[in-house]
């Protein structure tokens, strides 16, 4: 892993929409409103586009699986358009995606929009489709976080007290935040009574089911300039994927996620970040379960593994912290659309360190980091940005 | 010499107790509870229980025989499905028996012959039932669910075949049309004396009567029993002591159906002693009667075969016994499987084979082309997976559409290695912890694309 790509691309765009049960708006409409925002937030006809990368995991209905749903929703026709899907990592790997083609000078400008109707389905909950018949019948999306919650609870300790102090925090930075789905706080005591979904995780415990879109617009950081000063580099990219099957896996330890290490590791090298606790100014990081964010916080490096609890037990993830982690609210307040929640961290981080993100605002951001995870904890994502 | 080689059986976990059924139509309780099905299961998970128990670790048998009045498919063979869920060769001799009472017995019969005949040196004959009565009928206070599994062959001979008797008699007692989710019959002492104690009788007085053996010599009688007395007027018609007559467990188990006469054999077998005579009879428009000398390689088992497993679970009422007993039949869509993913992956998912590594040891599931241990893709071998291991990490999910809830998720690392995931079965919602000792287990998943459909499950171990 090289540093080639850092500071070589630029977000000069963001576009985010209300993150909710937006039963008045379809899927278009979605993709629509935050593609539009982040033109105009960039300063740019759509036409300027050279490419985009769509990251949605269950397109439009009608469409199929293909690019086809932003190209028709944007009108955006005649020009190379990529689908990406790679789990509940689906967005930030589209914005990964553009940013290399864009770094190797394929295109000057291009857009990532990532976006999700989740409650135009017949079913609740999230998608399932391309599931093995029998072999894993019974697992649901809380239940695999919650197997390895138990285990790591087995092997560290702690229990739903640690998890309920998660909930508390992003929800009240949800409360700050008027794009959130939920815009109200909770008590500890709440998070602890409320009906459990999948051991140890209660109702509170959980990401909700969302729909939403986001968008951003990158160029060649060279170009940057030329559409406005605003704009925000970025410092490094990394993937990782592991088994999407974890739980056949006889190494898989179960207290974390290895390709969260991993695709850290990667972006850390790439963006030159030596010591992240100390480097990182705030961080959007997966929380679709309270128990993730805090076994992120360890992969992540901020803290040593078994140490998620004390983590935010000391204040140290909260706004006021020395390092926030998900002031937007994260996933467990602002909602997870899944293709949109990657590139709407990219938003809340891009906001943050152009210092525009109002009651919400961390008081140091010159770098921030994103981290997002699918599947199993099979696939990690993360990207690290900077102010110029 | 002929006869059975070894035995076992297979009660589910659940109890319905009396209590809770006449609390049920308001009326008044026997004493006892019956042995009740989950409701992930049916007779072939149940027979297949019985039989993996009987065939994990001895030599495949040549034939395998399942007779139950309550097969899931009237065409589609549940005895290759259990066979090859026991993992069995396809030269295998498979057949079904049905359509009377008597039909484990029947099963029986045809296995001993078979291997008489010389056409077979091992048979397994494996007999399940799960009848229903209909609500608020005496039927329903009475039948219970079980499996019983019999080994039969020339060597290794545990009991003797001294003879046997058949009659045939269409007398009309009891019955259910093609159409008929409920057992109709004409319950009355005519039933009892013209038809149950008549054919019995008959048929075991054949028996003894060509074995020249006197009825005083029988030390363990087995009567499959039709409502849990009528046996004891039989024995005491044929001049067997009270005290040889095996228990009919109508207060514990119930009247089991097909299976019936093969679990109260094993029950006498558990009990009896080299050099007995053991005889058994089975009932059903004519009887079946099987005259059993139990000879001194009955030492080598471990007694008794038939463990009682984890200690049973009682229904907490007649709804929810009624509520899980409908579910598989209501309850409709969420699987599809096409033939050809079905037939490729049959060794993984019905004969639970997984790939060895002879480069590293490792043992995994699924199969798979390159070793997840080593990465080697070079010597990788087919095995079949142990079925028992311990729970590393679970959930109690309450989200997942199940009639009980919490579904319980477990990641279960399987003796030998392999690390497997399932659902987690016929425990208690607090009885479950980490490293917890479970079994793998065949059990009915869902009804979809008009099939049934059957995968493994893990349950908490029934012996130690």
């Amino acid at each position: 892993m090289s540093e080639a790509l850092k500071d070589k691309v630029a977000v000069i765009g963001v576009g985010c929409t209300k993150f909710g049960d937006n039963f008045d708006q379809g899927y278009e409409d979605l993709v629509v409103e935050a593609a539009h925002a982040a033109f105009a937030d960039a300063r740019i006809e759509p036409d300027r586009v050279d490419a985009a990368w769509l990251g949605a995991f269950s397109p439009h209905a009608g469409h199929g699986k293909a690019s086809v749903s932003l190209a028709d929703a944007l009108r955006l026709y005649g020009k190379p358009i990529t689908r990406v899907e790679n789990f509940c990592a689906t967005g930030t790997d589209a914005f990964r995606n553009a940013a290399m083609a864009v770094a190797a000078g394929a295109y000057e400008v291009a857009l990532v929009v990532g976006a999700e109707k989740l409650k135009d389905r017949p079913v609740r909950g999230l998608a399932t489709d391309g599931r093995h018949p029998y072999q894993a019948d019974g697992l649901t999306a809380p239940g695999i976080f919650a197997m390895a919650a138990n285990r790591y609870f087995h092997r560290f300790g702690g229990g739903r007290e640690t998890l309920a102090k998660v909930a508390v925090k992003n929800h009240h930075n949800g409360s700050l935040n008027g794009r959130a789905h939920f815009q109200m706080e909770v008590s500890e005591e709440q998070v602890l009574k409320a009906p459990i979904v999948a051991w140890p995780f209660g109702l509170y415990d959980c990401c909700p089911t969302t729909d939403g879109a986001a968008a951003a617009v990158i160029c060649r950081a060279d170009l940057a300039k030329q559409f406005h000063d605003d704009y925000i580099l970025v410092k490094g990219l990394g993937l990782a994927v592991t088994s999407g099957r974890p739980w056949n896996d006889a190494d898989f330890e179960y207290v974390g996620f290895p390709a969260t290490r991993a695709a850290s590791q990667q972006a850390y090298k790439m963006a030159g970040v030596a010591d992240p606790v100390k480097e990182i100014d705030l961080a959007e990081v997966h929380d679709c379960f309270t128990w993730t964010e805090l076994t992120n916080y360890e992969d992540l490096g901020l803290c040593p593994k078994g140490h998620g609890a004390g983590f935010i037990g000391e204040g140290r993830s909260a706004l006021s912290g020395d390092l926030p982690v998900n002031p937007s609210g994260g996933l467990k307040s602002f909602g997870h659309p899944i293709g949109a929640s990657g590139v709407r961290m990219i938003y809340e981080v891009v906001t943050q360190l152009r210092g525009q993100a109002g009651a919400r605002q961390v008081p140091k951001h010159d770098l921030g980091l994103v981290h997002n995870l699918g599947g199993p904890g099979a696939v990690a994502c993360v990207i690290v940005l900077g102010a110029p | 010499m002929i006869g059975i080689t070894s035995y076992n059986c297979y009660i589910p976990r659940y109890r319905l107790s009396q209590a809770v059924i006449a609390q049920a139509w308001a009326g008044r309780p026997m004493p006892g509870c019956k042995a009740v099905y989950n409701f992930d299961e049916d007779s072939l998970t149940m027979g297949q229980a019985a039989a993996w128990r009987l065939l994990a670790s001895a030599p495949p048998p040549e034939v395998l025989y399942f007779a139950s009045t309550t097969a899931p498919y009237w065409q589609r063979s549940a005895a290759s499905l259990m066979a090859a869920s026991c993992d069995l060769p396809a030269s295998v001799a498979t057949a079904d028996f049905g359509g009377s009472l008597r039909c484990g017995a029947s099963a029986l019969r045809a296995a001993l012959d078979a291997v008489a005949a010389g056409r077979a040196s091992r048979a397994c004959v494996v007999a399940a039932d799960a009848r229903e009565g209909a609500p608020e009928s005496a039927e329903e206070l009475i039948f219970g669910d079980a499996a019983a599994a019999l080994a039969v062959g020339s060597d290794g001979v545990i009991a003797e075949l001294v003879g046997s008797a058949s009659r045939s008699d269409d007398f009309l007692d009891e019955w259910r049309r093609d159409v008929d989710p409920h057992i109709h019959s004409f319950a009355s002492k005519f039933s009892l004396t013209r038809g149950y104690q008549a054919n019995v009788v008959e048929a075991a007085r054949a028996v003894l009567e060509k074995a020249g053996l006197e009825a005083r010599r029988i030390a363990r009688a087995a009567f499959a029993s039709p409502d849990g007395r009528a046996h004891a007027a039989a024995a005491k018609a044929l001049s067997i002591p009270a005290d040889r007559l095996e228990d009919s467990r109508l207060g514990d188990i119930g009247v089991t159906g097909a299976a019936m006469p093969l679990l109260l054999l094993a029950q006498a077998l558990d009990r009896a002693a080299a050099g007995d005579f053991v005889l058994a009879v089975a009932y059903g428009e004519g009887a079946d009667a099987f005259l059993f000398r139990v000879t001194d390689a009955i030492a080598s088992l471990p007694r008794p075969v038939t463990q009682p497993g984890p200690p049973p679970i009682e229904y907490p009422s007649y709804t929810v016994y009624r509520k899980l007993r409908e579910f598989l039949k209501t309850r409709a869509g969420g699987m599809e499987v096409s033939n050809v993913l079905w037939e490729r992956e049959e060794p993984q998912n019905v004969r639970l084979h997984g790939t060895f590594c002879p480069r590293c040891g490792r043992l995994q599931f699924p199969m798979t082309r390159v070793c997840s241990g080593c990465r080697s893709a070079e010597g990788l071998v087919e095995k079949p997976l142990p079925r028992a291991g311990r729970v590393f990490t679970f959930t109690k999910d309450f989200l997942y559409d199940a009639p009980v809830q919490p579904t319980i998720m477990a990641v279960v690392d399987l003796e030998g290695g392999a690390r497997f995931l399932c659902q987690l079965t016929d425990a208690a919602e607090n009885e479950v912890t980490i490293d917890m000792e479970v079994e793998l287990v065949l059990r009915r998943m869902r009804e979809s694309a008009s099939m049934h459909h059957y995968y493994w499950k893990a349950r908490p171990r029934s012996t130690p």
